[in-house]
């Protein structure tokens, strides 16, 4: 057993060998950069659907406004009060910090839980440009409550379209990644435009008179969809803080920030979430109340935009779905060793065809995000814990790598316990990540100072 | 596209069509273009961007940071 563990971190280590070393100071990156990257990262095909579930959830603008105003704040803050600072005081990627910390056996395990967690995503990604492609076709969408497929005609649509993404993931990665580099602005015109020209279809006057008389009655109404869940501030102030969370809290973003010149570079993610996770998801609000709030991306984008909205969200989930397949192959091929790069995209990208037939996974998007912030959130807590607590209270840090740990036994029973907690908290599913955070910085904290002590 | 007098223009020109298409929409919205129109122009636009943001990008060798 424990010769099979060597073997995988083995392996592993070998994957991530090209980032092993500390990032020196010569290729540290301008702040405009991170203000591109982010900036490009945050308008994705998810976002068609998340704003348009804020609508069919019954949010009303105001409570809408000032959730997303102070809850991608708070994302902001996250990023640059706990990300940041750790990635340039480390200059290491999540994934090689974790392994002085909680040893490569965790590491591993971290591995395999993201990937999973990814391949769903990228489904659920697949599912939305399915949505535009089907209604070429004529394919009804499955309904809001549906887990399992309706037609077979859906199930036809997202095989083709979960071949044809696996088929470039494999064979021309690098070129899709320039490519959505081109695509990601112009999917944020697709956005402000398809609402602005929506709007007439709402009744506002040419001159806004009416503008926030229509978005509090015709739009964000306060009035939830039947079987949806009614949401009011704190519901979208907790979602646009947590949408991220493995990133900024959870910290797989120090892979970016290790890059930055200064910790005060966090600030720029707000190029990314302002833009991405403000804007995006007030028009796609607008171009679902245009539709009658009928959960259709395809619809919603040809109705606002024509062809062009279309293509949007098709290339939308294209090119968010690419990346995302990309990172789950990597993190897969860790238990995997030998199969060649290919085989094992194939694989993830199998996956998550067969996932994206399931329409409960871009249905339930907004319950998947949080679950996925949940899941790597404890993670995220042991390191912070390690970085900032340890020195503090005079706990031995890194004591996986200093004693060759392949399991640090605490950091997995902080990690799986935080979860089997949170999941069993009598709160709203968007409520829990922050006591979960909370619990798993104390427990790790007293588990590893006992261990001090012994 | 190798030279950078080409790129820049192409860049420019990409953010021209991009503004092009907003301008459409706002128009729309203010009743001086019909829909279908509209839908044209922004689907011209769109293709505009397209051709223009790659030949920039095919030109330009700029990098972000590594997501590694």
């Amino acid at each position: 057993m424990s010769e099979r563990i060597a073997r995988l971190t083995a392996a592993m280590d070998s994957l991530y060998e090209f980032d092993r070393e500390p990032v020196s100071p010569d290729k540290l990156q301008s702040g405009g950069k991170f203000a591109g990257l982010f900036a490009g990262e945050h308008v994705a095909a998810t976002e068609f659907v998340i704003g348009a579930f804020f609508v069919l959830h019954g949010v009303g603008a105001r409570d809408l406004i000032l959730g997303l105003v102070a809850g991608n704040l708070l994302a902001v803050l996250s990023w640059t009060f706990v990300c940041a600072p750790i990635a340039v005081r480390t200059r290491l990627t999540l994934y090689w910090y974790l392994r002085k910390i909680a040893g490569p056996g965790v590491t591993l395990v971290y591995n395999i839980a993201n990937a999973l967690l990814y391949c769903v995503l990228a489904g659920a990604m697949i599912s939305v440009s399915a949505t535009a492609v089907g209604l070429l076709f004529g394919i009804p969408v499955p309904a809001l409550d549906s887990v399992l497929p309706s037609n077979a005609g859906w199930v036809l649509i997202t095989l083709a379209l979960g071949a044809a993404f696996t088929a470039v993931a494999i064979l021309g990665f690098s070129k899709l990644s320039r490519f959505a580099e081109v695509v990601s602005p112009w999917i944020f015109v697709v956005f402000v435009a398809g609402a602005i020209a929506a709007l007439p279809r709402l009744g506002v006057a040419p001159d806004l008179s009416n503008l926030w008389d229509v978005a509090t009655t015709e739009i964000w109404n306060g009035v939830a969809a039947a079987g949806q869940e009614k949401f009011g501030f704190w519901h979208v102030l907790s979602f646009a803080w947590f949408c991220n969370l493995a990133m900024h809290i959870g910290l797989s973003d120090m892979a970016l920030f290790r890059y930055a010149r200064k910790w005060t570079y966090g600030l720029y993610s707000a190029f990314g979430m302002f833009p991405g996770h403000m804007l995006a998801w007030l028009a796609s609000g607008v171009m679902v109340a245009a539709i009658g709030r009928e959960m259709h991306p395809g619809l919603m984008a040809y109705e606002a935009v024509g062809i062009a909205g279309l293509a949007g969200v098709l290339f939308a989930g294209w090119t968010t779905a690419n990346p995302t397949l990309y990172r789950a192959g990597l993190a897969l091929q860790t238990v995997t060793p030998g199969w060649p790069r290919w085989r094992i995209t194939l694989v993830a990208g199998a996956a998550t065809t067969v996932l994206a037939c399931f329409p409960v996974f871009f249905l339930k998007l907004l319950d998947y995000v949080a679950i996925y912030g949940l899941v790597l959130m404890p993670v995220g807590a042991i390191v912070f814990a390690e970085h900032w607590l340890f020195p503090l209270l005079k706990i031995d840090q890194y004591r996986a790598e200093k004693r060759g740990w392949a399991f640090n036994a605490a950091a997995l029973a902080v990690w799986l316990g935080t979860l089997a907690v949170v999941f069993a908290l009598p709160v709203h599913l968007y409520f829990r990540w922050l006591p979960g955070w909370v619990i798993a910085l104390a427990s790790y904290t007293l588990l590893m100072a006992a261990r001090r002590s012994r | 596209m190798k030279r950078p007098f080409l790129s820049r223009l192409a860049g420019a020109l990409s953010l021209v069509s991009l503004g092009l298409g907003l301008a459409a929409a706002v128009l729309a919205f203010l009743g001086r273009l019909p829909e279908a129109k509209f839908k044209t122009a922004f689907l011209l636009a769109s293709i505009a961007w397209f051709v223009l943001a790659t030949g920039r990008k095919l030109g330009g060798s700029a990098r972000g940071p590594s997501s590694g």
